[in-house]
């Protein structure tokens, strides 16, 4: 028989809490021992702590779902994935692979997206800031350009005149669909015919083909009936653009923006996020009554990322150690902190311990490994009684995270990819100073010792 | 010059096309060389054959002067008979002003004859014969006994004086020679009974015609030669004509007997032969019988044998309902090896115009969770009817729990019309039932019944209350929503239920009847499949089609393409519709004609007419049958008809078995690519090639690129061998 678990002495006060629907405290304490049939021991002993886990099987499992939940319900759908969500080429090829394009926000994200394969004329090219390189670049290959400001517009025309090239563009729309705040900063205003300006300007040159629209109305939405009302007013504008400029809009791009099953900070106990399925119904029905005919619908795009990937990665992790804070409270130090989780600053993401442990649970604030005030996993989570040496599992840290982590203090870790088959794969490495110091340049006068 | 040109090719031409075919039709054919080799025999009788020719020119002029079908008078179909009786009067009578009044009478009379039996026949589907030619001499026969300015002729007894006249000694001595020739009797009397047709018992006239019959079609000389030997054979048994027979009811009815049912009115094949082979006793005893009530009025039968009993067969094949093994020629091309070949290579595309298009009823990709004949409900009177569902990838139908209808996958997905068709009737007042309860009072829950045809409706069931987006009465098109998938009426869990029925009532009877195409996915195989109907399990959507290449190939009546290429004439094609609403594209300047149908995702050629080294053609042979839809990289296949293929040993051999097998294929592999400088696969290259195929060997024959670049034809190459036709089209819509 295995030896029983230590488990340490512990004093707990009475509370009375807040209780969820079943009369308990909430707990978070049902340990997740595997992944996708691989333990999660085993992950850390071959990849070493901290390390993200993807889930092949969930990506493409939600991929799908998303595809079906628009394809049952409107002729014409095309997904393109969001590089900046999660830009290892591994996880964007599987998108690639299920058919989706690509939507990059810079130049090197489009270089990355042409590296995967991906044909010019299915990359999506969006973001207030692209260079004349870079449109230059975008224009050659065809590829779709989102027009976020007349600055870019007129730069263009410029580009296009000196490629000699027609570019198939877009604007990008923002509006008020009853979300504040606006999103007004990027692209050119709807209700003020900013809007119709700039598809005026577009129609009129001759280097410009005005193509789609495409509005994104904002980041982890909690309304479908936004969408509604974005949609409402794209088809609107496309309709115009069709009896009054002789212009036929090929595409809609309704961005992304839907939410990933994650607690916001701030929410008290579960809020229920509407799923794929319900902004699909209000966006298709609003599309399908907006009085297009059959045969010139409009291509419906969407540009999800964090919805389709963010409870595909896991983030394993190690108890460095445990504390009593002066007041009391109890703190547990991680190996891994805000530097690789940047979501943390979002979220109050669900954390399960990695073993079997008793009934017994206390609350602690979890903090990482840095030497920074801030950086604070969780700042109270009620978990069993953890050890140095514990692993304990992150949930839905699949979006942003592996964009957004810094190198700061520690170094970024392995990301793990588990296939359909079960098979683990290295799909970016952990750093190494050497590659740390790979773009150091010493100066002449400091290179002798 | 031109003036001259054109006079030769829009007047001398098909006048002299209409002439040859008055004699090669004789055969059923209308080989221009058949029929200029029958010409020159009809003159082995001077005068017959200058008679024959008159008549052949009376007809046509009368045809075009009384302005009968301009198509039947360029078959030759109103001057045969004509033929006939010019040769026959002029074999029989000697000539003078009373002759050739009688002539031009009784010819026109046969003129007119041929285009009343031919509407009336033709309304059952019947040819008509030579029963003109028949009634027609007859009377003549009558009459010419009471006009004293007629008489018979000796010429016949003594025709040898005749051909001095025509070739001097030269042409007699290759004529003896011919007749003194060292064969079997029987072969002798074939060949006689062969140029009996045209009043003749000339052993060379029989071997022209035999040469000329070999060069038209090898199954008619085979069938010849097996009519032949069947009478022979039989007479042998019965004893009826001890002498042997008599040329001229061998050639005219044994022999043509044959022809006519094994391989002209009928599709060749084993089943075409026996049955030909059955009709030579019955034409047989009908011609003994007949000829004794007509020798009453001193009257020979001629061909009447033949010509009742292949009209009795043809009209009792067409009242034949079973599928089957005897198929009547559908579409005739006047020789058994074009419509064998035709009817072969066009044997899967005959549900095109058999049934009424219908599409899937939903988007996107469903699974048949229930198919015909299915365990649960679907039985008896009702089992031809399709339940759809949704899944995931793990084939579950409901999110993480099927508490609700909301949390299944189809529930309120869009439900769509499969087809063109009426809102015939709906029910929408019943609730949605709780999972896992049924409604057995109101079996079909919600429904609608859509009128597409008469006698063609589709019913789906167990919508979702008060979603319906349309009202009865209405017109929808396929892929219009009408209403939404729900839970009501015998329905335990969100389903789609789907039947087609020919009555349009709740509850009627189901019957079998298939989707024009659909995608189909079976482990992880993606297929296209046409005129089919799903099975049990099988992951269906509807063929998403590209728009660019339906509108570049919707050739509309009045559609108008410039075609032009180095080294050949500008062309313009047009598109127009026969009589039969069949659509073709003509081109103006050289008159080809190729027929095409259109499905919803499939453009097809039918059949083409003209030229082979016309741009036309080569168009033909390029697009010959292309997939309208660029989801799919599939390689579409269809079968050409083999008689496009070159002349050769090889191809003689073929045609000569082919009512029994089948060994050469002439194939047609078709693929569509999308530019990757497009990104909504406006710009799409369509490759196709024709390879021949013998047995397992494969040969490519031609190669074709066609470009289609937002929603018109450009371009298209087509290589044969050395030759590259490189070709620029203009459409004009």
């Amino acid at each position: 028989m295995e030896k029983l678990k230590y488990e340490r002495p512990f004093l707990k006060k009475m509370s009375a809490g807040m209780m969820d629907k079943s009369g308990t405290q909430q707990s978070e304490f049902t340990p997740v021992t595997h992944i996708d049939e691989v333990s999660v021991k085993q992950l850390i002993a071959d990849y070493g702590s901290p390390v993200f886990v993807m889930s092949e099987r969930k990506i493409r499992y939600n991929y799908q779902s998303a595809v079906r939940a628009f394809t049952t319900r409107y002729p014409k759908v095309q997904f393109a994935w969001s590089y900046k969500t999660h830009y290892n080429n591994a996880i964007c090829r599987i998108f690639h692979q299920e058919g989706s394009w690509a939507e990059v926000v810079s130049g090197f994200e489009y270089r990355k997206a042409l590296n995967n394969g991906v044909p010019g004329s299915h990359i999506i090219f969006n973001g207030p800031d692209k260079h004349r390189d870079e449109l230059m670049l975008a224009v050659q290959h065809d590829s779709l350009i989102h027009i976020d400001h007349f600055e870019e517009l007129y730069t263009l025309i410029e580009v296009c005149t000196e490629a000699g090239k027609k570019a198939r563009v877009a604007i990008r729309v923002n509006m008020d669909t009853g979300i504040y705040p606006v999103w007004d900063r990027f692209g050119f205003n709807y209700e003020s015919g900013q809007a119709w300006a700039a598809i005026n300007k577009i129609v009129a040159s001759d280097q410009l083909q005005l193509t789609g629209l495409h509005a994104h109305i904002g980041t982890y939405m909690l309304s479908t009936a936004a969408y509604g009302v974005a949609a409402t007013k794209l088809s609107k504008l496309a309709s115009e653009c069709k009896t009054e400029l002789n212009t036929t809009i090929k595409y809609i791009d309704l961005g992304g923006g839907f939410p990933s099953a994650n607690t916001l900070k701030g929410s008290i106990g579960l809020v229920p996020t509407p799923t794929v399925d319900e902004f699909a119904e209000v966006i298709t029905t609003t599309i399908l009554n907006a009085g297009f005919k059959p045969d010139e619908l409009p291509l419906l795009i969407l540009e999800s990322g964090r919805v389709l990937i963010d409870d595909a990665g896991y983030l394993l992790g190690t108890v460095l150690a445990n504390k009593k804070l002066s007041d009391g409270r109890k703190a547990t130090i991680m190996d891994f902190g805000v530097n690789i989780m940047f979501t943390s600053f979002w979220y109050d993401h669900m954390i399960s311990p990695a073993q079997e442990a008793s009934q017994f649970n206390e609350e602690t604030v979890m903090y990482g490994p840095l030497c920074m005030n801030i950086d604070i996993v969780r700042e109270c989570v009620t978990l069993p009684l953890l050890n140095r040496g514990d692993h304990v599992v992150v949930h839905k840290v699949g979006a942003y995270n592996m964009t957004q982590w810094m190198q700061f203090i520690a170094m970024r870790p392995n990301i793990v990819l588990i296939d359909l088959q079960g098979r683990t794969h290295v799909i970016r490495k952990a750093e190494d100073l050497s590659y740390l110091e790979q773009l150091d340049v010493i100066p002449e006068h400091l290179s002798t010792k | 010059m031109t003036g001259i040109r054109h006079f030769i090719k829009n007047t001398l031409y098909p006048v002299l096309e209409e002439i040859l075919n008055s004699y090669s039709i004789l055969f059923f054919s209308n080989s221009k060389l058949l029929g200029a080799m029958l010409l020159l025999i009809t003159f082995f009788k001077p005068f017959a054959g200058v008679a024959g020719l008159v008549s052949v020119l009376i007809a046509i002029s009368f045809s075009y002067f009384t302005g009968i079908s301009r198509v039947g008078i360029q078959k030759g179909l109103f001057s045969f008979n004509a033929l006939m009786i010019g040769i026959g009067m002029g074999t029989f009578y000697n000539q003078g002003i009373a002759f050739w009044l009688l002539l031009f009478i009784v010819v026109m009379l046969s003129v007119v004859f041929s285009g009343v039996l031919h509407t009336l026949f033709s309304r059952q589907g019947l040819p008509f014969l030579a029963i003109p030619f028949i009634l027609c001499f007859w009377l003549v026969i009558l009459v010419s006994r009471e006009f004293a300015a007629i008489d018979l002729t000796t010429r016949n007894i003594y025709w040898l004086n005749e051909m001095y006249t025509v070739g001097d000694k030269p042409m007699v001595s290759l004529i003896l020679f011919f007749e003194k020739l060292p064969l079997h009797p029987l072969i002798i009397t074939f060949f006689k009974s062969l140029s009996s047709l045209f009043f003749q018992d000339n052993v060379l006239a029989g071997i022209i015609i035999f040469v000329g019959l070999l060069f038209h079609s090898r199954i008619t000389t085979s069938l010849v030669i097996i009519g032949f030997i069947s009478s022979v054979l039989f007479n042998h048994i019965v004893h009826a004509y001890d002498t042997g027979i008599n040329y001229y009811l061998m050639g005219g009815n044994f022999i043509m007997i044959t022809v006519a049912i094994g391989s002209f009115f009928v599709i060749p094949s084993f089943h075409s032969y026996v049955w030909a082979v059955v009709c030579v006793p019955v034409t047989f005893i009908i011609s003994i019988a007949l000829s004794k009530v007509t020798a009453l009025f001193q009257l020979p039968v001629y061909t009447w044998p033949f010509c009742f009993v292949t009209i009795i067969m043809v009209f009792f094949f067409s009242i034949k309902r079973q599928r089957g093994r005897l198929v009547l020629t559908p579409m005739q091309f006047y020789s058994p090896e074009k419509n064998l070949y035709n009817y072969v290579s066009t044997v899967e595309r005959r549900s095109y115009e058999n049934y009424i298009q219908l599409q899937l009823p939903f988007l996107g990709q469903w699974i048949v969770s229930q198919g015909y004949e299915g365990d649960i409900t679907h039985k008896g009177d009702w089992s031809k009817a399709l339940d759809f569902v949704i899944v995931d990838a793990e084939l579950k139908t409901y999110t993480q729990f099927a508490l609700k209808a909301e949390n299944f996958y189809c529930y309120n997905k869009p439900v769509l019309s499969p087809g063109y068709g009426t809102v015939w009737n709906i029910i929408d007042h019943i609730e949605d039932n709780e999972i896992g309860k049924i409604n057995q009072y109101q079996n079909w829950g919600n429904t609608i019944i859509i009128k597409h045809a008469e006698g063609l409706f589709t019913k789906m069931c167990h919508l979702r209350k008060h979603s319906f987006k349309v009202k009865i009465g209405d017109y929808v098109r396929p892929g219009d929503v009408v209403a939404a998938c729900g839970n009501s009426g015998r329905s335990p869990e969100p389903h789609l239920h789907f039947q087609v029925q020919s009555t349009p009532y709740i509850g009627s009877k189901t019957i079998a009847y298939p989707f024009a195409s659909y995608r189909t996915r079976t482990h992880e195989i993606t297929d296209m499949a046409e005129f089919k109907v799903p099975k049990e399990t099988e992951l269906v959507s509807n063929v998403v089609v590209n728009e660019s290449l339906a509108k570049a190939f919707e050739f509309l009546p009045g559609y108008r393409m410039d075609v032009s290429a180095e080294g050949f004439e500008s062309t313009t094609w047009e598109v127009f519709t026969d009589a039969y609403n069949y659509n073709y594209l003509y081109c103006h300047q050289t008159k080809a004609i190729a027929y095409f149908g259109r499905l919803n995702n499939v453009f097809y050629f039918m059949s083409f007419f003209g030229d082979q080294d016309s741009l036309l053609y080569a168009f033909y042979v390029s697009a010959y049958k292309v997939s309208l839809s660029t989801e799919l990289a599939t390689v579409i296949q269809d079968k050409f008809p083999l008689q496009m293929s070159s002349n050769n040993p090889g191809k003689w051999l073929q045609d000569l078995v082919a009512p029994f097998y089948i060994f050469r294929r002439l194939i047609f592999e078709c693929e569509n690519k999308t530019s990757s400088t497009d990104s909504f696969n406006e710009d799409v290259t369509i490759r196709s090639c024709q390879t021949m195929q013998y047995f397992a060997f494969k040969i490519i024959k031609t190669a074709s690129v066609i470009e289609v670049n937002n929603k018109k034809i450009t371009s298209f190459v087509f290589s044969k061998g050395q030759k590259n036709i490189q070709a620029q089209c203009v459409p004009k819509g």
